[in-house]
């Protein structure tokens, strides 16, 4: 998986690729959060669209980072879930934990 | 003389590194294609196959880069079956058939939905613990569009 973040709108884009399946995974992501949290925004929308799929180690990571984000008085969302993706927070349920957009431009809009 | 050969399964082993699950994701990726799937199903399989991977590899092997995950994956009329076996001791299978991570106190659990996602999407999910053998994930998912 990579990892990337910039600030757009006064909202901290993350932007995924690749296959989030834990591992190193979670260090990258749980820093790039607390650098975001520590001083740049505590909304912070996570763009999926180039991740290929995840698994259920994965989304214990995305998990993590809704607490972490929530805990720290912030909201995090989700832009551009494949339709693996939203098959696999169907059943999981996650669905109703995480806010989702088919757009990224939708997801920061929704911050305002 | 050869040996009997069964010309509808294929079988690969992978090291016990997630970044494998990329090939077998890709064999999933070839074995639907045979089956006359639509989408949903077709990821259905692709996600529990990787949970069960991702499972053997984590729990059963703990990520020992030198035991290996085995996927065989069968083609009959009526179904497609995939096994996948790893090392391991196995685990306390009534423990986890019992739990349901969707409960509002478990929703943020940071683990425990695998087998509960596997058993979801596949029209049956067994499991087979032989001492010393290792443990066997038995998934099935039929080849007749659901109801």
């Amino acid at each position: 998986m990579k990892a990337s973040k910039r600030l757009e709108g006064g909202v901290t884009v993350l932007s995924l690729s690749g296959k989030l399946m834990g591992g190193p995974d979670a260090d990258v992501i749980r820093d790039l959060i607390k650098e975001s949290l520590e001083g740049e925004s505590k909304n912070i929308l996570v763009d999926l669209g180039d991740v290929s799929w995840v698994n259920s180690t994965g989304l214990g990571i995305l998990i993590a980072s809704h607490v972490t984000v929530t805990n720290g008085g912030g909201s995090i969302k989700l832009s551009r879930v494949s339709k693996r993706i939203h098959q696999i927070f169907m059943v999981t349920k996650l669905h109703t934990v995480f806010e989702t957009f088919e757009t990224k431009e939708e997801a920061l809009a929704s911050f305002a | 003389m050869s040996e009997d050969v069964n010309t509808n399964q294929v079988c690969i082993s992978i090291p016990s590194r997630m970044e494998w699950l990329s090939i077998i994701d890709k064999v999933v990726e070839g074995v639907v294609e045979l089956l006359d799937l639509d989408e949903d199903n077709a990821n259905a399989i692709a996600i529990s196959v990787v949970e069960a991977g991702t499972n053997a590899i984590q729990h059963g092997n703990q990520f020992d880069e030198s035991q290996l995950v085995e996927f065989c994956f069968s083609l009959d009329p009526d179904n497609l079956q995939v096994i996948v076996h790893d090392q391991g001791p196995g685990f306390d299978v009534e423990k986890v058939l019992s739990s349901d991570p969707t409960t509002p106190e478990s929703l943020l659990a940071p683990r425990g939905r695998g087998i509960f996602i596997m058993r979801s999407l596949m029209d049956d999910v067994q499991f087979r613990i032989e001492e010393g053998e290792g443990c066997w994930a038995v998934l099935t998912k039929s080849r007749q569009p659901s109801e």
